[in-house]
C-alpha cells in the first residue's frame, strides 16, 4: 500500500516518467518507424482496408483476385495479413478487443458462433440481400454466422474431406478399380498392407486425434456429437449407434495406420508429408495442394474418391468444414469492409477464383451445381463428399472443444485403448454438456 | 591407497561423462536434425550424422517473410528490457541498502511475493492496462513488460551485491571529496559486475523467449518478434520439423554463445547475490 | 557562519530523506504499472461475469464470489491441487538432488572433464524455453522420436518404438519432469558450486583432524554453509516449478483427459478454452494465495533476520 502513496506524488511520478522515457527512447524511436506502415494501413487514411486471412485456406493468387474485385469497385486499397492458426481465438478476441481492429477477419465457421454471439462483429443483416445476391447459402456456412436472426459473418468457402490415394502403390497390390462399399475398401487396404510390410508404411494412415475423420464413422453409423433439445445440448457418443461407429473407427485406425499414429494429430508427423514420401498409400484430407507442395513429382498420380459408407453405393457423411468473412465491429470502415465482403461473396469472384484457383467449395448451392463441371477430376471427388454433409453444434460453446483439445484427447484415448470407447464417451459426453451449455 | 583414489577418479570421471552425454544429448540432437535434408527427418532408424549435410532447413527457416523485421524488434524489446531494468533495479538496490526510510520493508516484501504471480494469469489484466495506456501494439508497451516482470527479481539480486559492499567504501571516496555519481561509477559499479551481468541475463532470457505477451500484445504483424515467428512452422497443415528445428537453432544460438563468454562472471554473480544474504 | 551551517545541514537531511524515494520511484512505477494494477484488474475480474463479451463492450456484471465456488464445488480442484503438489515436490527434489550432486562432482573432478561438464550445463541452460520444447516432442515423437528408438535399442523395456509418451498422465508427466529437470538443473548446478568454492578449506581439515566421516563432514560443513544459497534456490525452485506452464501446455495440453492439468493450465483453460476470464482469474487467485503460504515461513525467516531490513 506504501507503493500506492508513493506513486500518487506527484512530482515522483513525473520524475519517473521522465526517466522512463529517456529510457524507453530507443524503443520509441524504432518502435515509431515500426508502426508506420500500420498507421497508414489504419483507419484515418481511409483508402486501405486491412483484412486478415487464416493461413493455407486462400492462396495468395486467390487473394489478389478478391482484392482486384475490390478495388475496382471502390478504389481502396487492401492490406493482406496472414494469421496463423495456433491460438487463433487468442488472437481474434484480443485484437477485436482493440480500439483499430483489423476491418475484416476471416474466422473458421466452427468459431464463428464464438465471436458472432459476444458483440465482437459488426451486424450484418441490413446488407444481407445484397451479400446473398440470390443465392442459397450453405448452411454449414451461414448457420453459424446467425445469432437469433441477425447476420454477422458472409460465408467465403467450404471445404470438405475426400479419400486420397497414391495410384502406383494401389495398382502394384493388384487393385484396378475404386472402392464403393466400405467392405470393398477394407478388402483393398488389405492387399495394399499385405504388399507392404514396412514397420513404418500405412495402408490407410489415419492419426488418432484427426477428429474430423474419425466423427464421419460416427455419423455413417447413424450416431452425433450432442442433440439438441428444447435449447440444450446433450453429447450423445454413449449412444449405440455412436459406440457403434467409434469401435468401426478404432478397427480400422488400429489395422491399416501406423502404431505410431495412434496419438497423434494430423499435424506432427504431417500426414500430407508422409503420404508425399509414399509412407502412406492412403489419407483422408481437405485438399490436394500442400502434398503437391511437398512432392511435385506426384500429379497425376494421385486419385481421390469420397469415404464409402458401410451401404454399398453410399459415402459416409462428411464435416463441412469452411469460413466466413466478418467485420469487426469497432472497424472504423464498415461500408468499406461491407463492400470487401460483396466482392468476395460475388458469383464472379467465387467462379472464377474460389473454384477456379483454389478448388475450393463455392458457398452456395446454385454455385456448386454451375461448377461441378468444370472440375478436375480429383475435386470432384470432393465435391460428391459434400453432397452429404454434417456440421458441429452450432454453439459459442463449441469453441470450447476444440480449443481445449479434449476433443482430440477423446478420440487418441479411444485409438491406443487407454480408455474403452464406453469409458471415454461416457467423460467427453459429460465434458460436452457442460461446454456446450456454458453461457458465453 | 593410490589404487583406492585411481579408483574413484574413474568413477567420478564415469559419473560425469554420463551425465555430459545425457545433457548435451537434446542439444546435439537439435542441430543434427536441423542439418539434414528434407527428407531424411522423418526417418524410423535415426541418423547420427547430419550426412549428407544440408542448409536447406537454414535457408527456408531465414527465407520465411518478415524474417529481419522480427529479429529487429526482438533485438529491440530485448536491448531496451536488458538496459532498463538493470538501471531501474540497481537505483532500487541503492535505496534499499544505502538508506533507511518509511516503506522499506513493505517494498522488499511486495517485491518478494510479486514473483509468486504465474505470468499467464496477468495476460488479460496486462492486456487491459496496456489498452488503457494506449501501448499496445507498440514495442514499448511490450519492453515495459519484460520489465516489470525481471525486475523483482533483478533488485533482489543487485541488493545482494550491494549489501556485501561495506558502506566506508563510499564513505571514504566521499570525504575525499568524490560525488555520489563518482562514488557510484567508480566504486560500485565494478564491484557489482557480476550481480549486474547476471540479472542482464536473466532479464536477456525472458524478454527473448517470451512467446505469450509478444503474441497477445502485438496486432500488427510487422510488430511480432522472433518466438512468434518460431511457432508459425506449425501451420493447420502441418509441423515442418526441419525448419522448426533450424529456427530453435537459430534462436537459440545467440544465447548459447552469449552465456559461453560471460559464463564465468555469470556464476559470480549468481552466488555473491545469494550467499550475502 | 552558524546560520549558513545550520542551513547546509538542513538541505541536506531535507534530500537525504527524499533521494531513497527518488531512486525508487522509477521502478515503483514499473511494477505498478505491469503488477500492482494488473493485480487488481486481476481480483476485480476473479469476481466478475468476465468473458468474450465483456472483453468486447466492456460491461461485466459484479458476480462477488460465484468463480470461487464455481472453482471449489466443480470436483476439479482437489485433484488439480494434488497433482500440482506433487510435481513441484519431484520437481524441486529431482532438481536439487541432481544440481547437487553435479556441484559435488565438479569440485572433485579434472580441469579439462570439469570444463566439459560446465559446457553442457550451460548449452542446456542456455536453449530457449519454447525451442527445448519442441525438442523434447521431437525426441519422445511416437515412430521416429530418438529417444524411443534409444531405448528399444537397449532392450531392457522391449520395443518402444512406437511408445505414446503423452497418451498416459504419468508417462506425460515422466516426460515433463524430464525437461524441467534438464533446463533447471544447470542454474541450480552451478550457482551451488560457486557457493562450496567459497568453503574456507581449513573447516574440512578441522573436521578432518576432529575425525569425522565423509558424511559427517558434508552434513556439518558443506551444508552448513550452504544453507542460505540452498534455501535460495529451493525457494526458486518451488516457486518456478509450481507456475510451470510452456512445457506442459506445449506437449500436453493438460491432457490426457485431464490426467497432466496443473493449476496453472487449469487457470488458462478456463480463461482462453472456455473463454470465462473471471474462473481463470479466480483459480489464479488461488494459486497465488498457496504460493503464499508455502512460501510464508522463508520470508518470515528473512524478516526475523532483523538487521537486514
Amino acid at each position: 500500500m506504501h507503493q500506492r502513496s508513493l506513486l500518487l506524488n506527484p512530482l515522483r511520478v513525473v520524475l519517473g516518467a521522465g526517466l522512463l522515457a529517456a529510457l524507453g527512447l530507443g524503443a520509441t524511436a524504432c518502435g515509431g518507424s515500426a508502426s508506420t506502415p500500420a498507421a497508414a494501413s489504419g483507419a484515418k487514411s481511409g483508402g486501405t482496408l486491412t483484412v486478415w486471412y487464416m493461413d493455407g485456406d486462400l492462396t495468395a493468387p486467390d487473394q489478389a483476385a478478391i482484392g482486384a474485385a475490390f478495388t475496382k469497385a471502390t478504389g481502396a486499397k487492401v492490406d493482406v495479413q496472414i494469421q496463423e492458426w495456433s491460438n487463433i481465438n487468442t488472437k481474434l478476441s484480443t485484437a477485436l478487443a482493440q480500439n483499430d481492429p483489423p476491418d475484416v477477419v476471416e474466422i473458421g465457421n466452427t468459431d464463428v458462433p464464438l465471436f458472432a454471439a459476444t458483440g465482437a462483429l459488426a451486424d450484418l443483416t441490413a446488407a444481407r440481400s445484397e451479400l446473398e445476391q440470390g443465392q442459397s447459402w450453405l448452411p454449414g456456412l451461414s448457420g453459424p454466422a446467425t445469432v437469433s436472426g441477425h447476420l454477422y459473418a458472409a460465408p467465403l468457402f467450404a471445404g470438405n474431406r475426400a479419400v486420397i490415394y497414391n495410384k502406383k502403390i494401389w495398382a502394384a497390390a493388384g487393385i484396378t478399380s475404386v472402392p464403393t462399399s466400405y467392405a470393398e475398401l477394407t478388402a483393398d487396404l488389405d492387399k495394399i498392407k499385405a504388399a507392404n510390410p514396412a514397420p513404418d508404411f500405412s495402408a490407410f494412415y489415419f492419426p488418432g486425434e484427426y477428429w474430423y475423420g474419425a466423427l464421419q464413422f460416427i455419423w455413417d453409423a447413424g450416431g452425433e456429437l450432442a442433440s439438441n433439445g428444447g435449447g440444450s445440448w446433450t453429447g450423445a457418443l454413449s449412444q449405440p449407434a455412436a459406440q457403434r461407429g467409434l469401435s468401426t473407427w478404432k478397427t480400422f485406425q488400429n489395422t491399416y495406420s501406423t502404431p505410431a499414429s495412434r496419438d497423434v494429430d494430423t499435424k506432427s508427423p504431417d500426414q500430407a508429408a508422409l503420404f508425399a514420401q509414399g509412407k502412406a498409400a492412403t489419407i483422408l484430407d481437405s485438399s490436394l495442394n500442400t502434398v503437391l507442395k511437398d512432392n511435385p513429382s506426384l500429379k497425376g498420380q494421385i486419385g481421390t474418391f469420397p469415404f464409402p459408407g458401410q451401404n454399398a453405393g453410399t459415402s459416409q457423411p462428411v464435416f463441412l468444414g469452411g469460413s466466413d468473412l466478418a467485420i469487426a465491429a469497432k472497424s472504423a470502415n464498415q461500408p468499406l469492409a461491407v463492400a470487401y465482403l460483396k466482392a468476395a461473396t460475388s458469383v464472379a469472384v467465387q467462379k472464377a477464383d474460389i473454384v477456379g484457383i483454389d478448388g475450393w467449395t463455392p458457398v452456395s448451392t446454385q454455385l456448386i451445381a454451375q461448377t461441378s463441371d468444370s472440375l478436375s477430376d480429383t475435386s470432384k471427388a470432393f465435391a460428391q463428399a459434400a453432397v452429404n454433409s454434417v456440421a458441429t453444434p452450432a454453439t459459442p460453446g463449441w469453441a470450447t472443444i476444440e480449443s481445449d483439445a479434449s476433443i482430440n484427447q477423446f478420440f487418441a484415448a479411444v485409438a491406443t485403448g487407454g480408455q474403452s470407447p464406453q469409458q471415454a464417451a461416457a467423460s467427453f459426453d459429460k465434458h460436452l454438456d457442460q461446454a456446450l451449455n456454458a453461457a458465453q | 591407497m593410490k589404487s583406492r583414489r585411481t579408483r574413484r577418479r574413474f568413477a567420478l570421471n564415469t559419473a560425469a561423462t554420463v551425465f555430459c552425454l545425457v545433457w548435451i544429448f537434446p542439444v546435439y540432437w537439435m542441430v543434427n536434425t536441423a542439418f539434414k535434408p528434407y527428407g531424411d527427418i522423418l526417418r524410423p532408424t535415426p541418423g547420427f550424422l547430419p550426412i549428407p549435410l544440408s542448409l536447406g532447413n537454414f535457408t527456408d527457416a531465414l527465407g520465411k517473410p518478415m524474417f529481419g523485421d522480427y529479429l529487429r524488434n526482438s533485438l529491440i524489446v530485448t536491448g531496451t528490457a536488458v538496459i532498463a531494468s538493470s538501471l531501474l533495479a540497481l537505483f532500487a538496490a541503492v535505496a534499499l541498502t544505502r538508506f533507511r526510510f518509511f516503506g522499506r520493508r513493505t517494498f522488499l516484501i511486495t517485491v518478494l511475493a510479486i514473483q509468486m504471480v504465474p505470468t499467464p494469469a496477468l495476460v488479460i489484466p496486462i492486456f487491459l492496462t496496456l489498452k488503457g495506456a494506449n501501448l499496445l501494439n507498440t514495442l514499448l508497451g511490450l519492453a515495459l513488460t519484460y520489465i516489470g516482470f525481471v525486475l523483482p527479481f533483478t533488485i533482489w539480486t543487485l541488493r545482494g551485491f550491494l549489501h556485501g559492499i561495506p558502506v566506508e567504501l563510499e564513505e571514504a571516496a566521499m570525504v575525499d571529496g568524490a560525488g555520489r555519481l563518482t562514488v557510484l561509477r567508480r566504486i560500485l559499479l565494478p564491484l557489482i559486475a557480476p550481480g549486474l551481468i547476471a540479472s542482464s541475463v536473466f532479464a536477456f532470457i525472458t524478454a527473448w523467449n517470451d512467446y505469450v505477451f509478444a503474441y497477445v500484445e502485438m496486432k500488427d504483424q510487422g510488430h511480432y518478434t522472433l518466438p512468434v515467428w518460431l511457432v508459425s512452422f506449425s501451420t493447420s497443415t502441418g509441423v515442418d520439423y526441419g525448419g522448426l528445428i533450424a529456427g530453435s537453432t537459430l534462436f537459440a544460438l545467440p544465447v548459447i554463445v552469449f552465456f559461453l563468454l560471460i559464463q564465468r562472471r555469470l556464476v559470480e554473480g549468481m552466488t555473491s547475490g545469494a550467499v550475502k544474504d | 557562519m552558524p546560520p549558513s551551517e545550520t542551513g547546509a545541514r538542513r538541505v541536506r537531511r531535507v534530500r537525504a530523506s527524499r533521494t531513497p524515494y527518488l531512486l525508487l520511484a522509477p521502478a515503483a512505477l514499473v511494477l505498478g504499472v505491469i503488477y500492482g494494477y494488473p493485480l487488481v484488474r486481476l481480483l476485480g475480474i476473479s469476481m466478475q461475469d468476465y468473458g468474450l463479451r465483456a472483453l468486447f463492450t466492456g460491461s461485466s456484471p459484479w458476480i462477488w464470489f460465484a468463480n470461487y465456488e464455481h472453482v471449489f464445488t466443480g470436483g476439479q480442484f482437489v485433484p488439480v491441487l494434488i497433482r500440482t503438489f506433487v510435481f513441484c515436490v519431484a520437481l524441486v527434489a529431482g532438481t536439487l538432488l541432481i544440481g547437487m550432486f553435479v556441484a559435488l562432482m565438479l569440485g572433485s573432478l579434472g580441469r579439462r572433464m570439469r570444463g566439459a561438464v560446465t559446457l553442457c550445463l550451460i548449452c542446456a541452460w542456455a536453449v530457449p524455453n519454447v525451442a527445448a520444447t519442441l525438442v523434447w516432442q521431437w525426441l519422445f515423437e511416437p515412430g521416429y522420436g530418438v529417444v524411443n528408438w534409444l531405448l528399444s535399442r537397449l532392450g531392457v523395456f522391449g520395443d518402444l518404438t512406437n511408445r505414446q509418451w503423452f497418451a498416459s498422465a504419468f508417462s506425460a508427466f515422466v516426460v515433463v519432469w524430464l525437461l524441467v529437470v534438464w533446463q533447471s538443473v544447470p542454474f541450480v548446478a552451478l550457482t551451488l558450486r560457486a557457493g562450496l568454492s567459497q568453503i574456507p578449506r581449513s573447516y574440512y581439515e578441522t573436521a578432518a583432524l576432529a575425525g569425522a566421516g565423509a558424511w559427517t563432514m558434508f552434513r556439518l560443513v558443506t551444508l552448513q554453509f550452504l544453507r542460505p544459497i540452498l534455501l535460495l534456490v529451493g525457494i526458486l525452485s518451488v516457486v518456478w516449478d509450481f507456475n510451470v506452464f510452456n512445457q506442459i501446455w506445449i506437449l500436453t495440453q493438460g491432457g490426457p483427459d485431464g490426467g497432466t492439468t496443473t493449476l496453472g493450465i487449469w487457470s488458462f483453460t478456463q480463461a482462453f478454452s472456455s473463454e470465462s476470464f473471471g474462473q481463470g482469474a479466480a483459480v489464479a487467485v488461488v494459486s497465488v494465495a498457496l504460493l503464499l503460504l508455502l512460501t510464508a515461513a522463508y520470508v518470515r525467516r528473512l524478516i526475523s533476520a532483523g538487521e537486514e531490513w
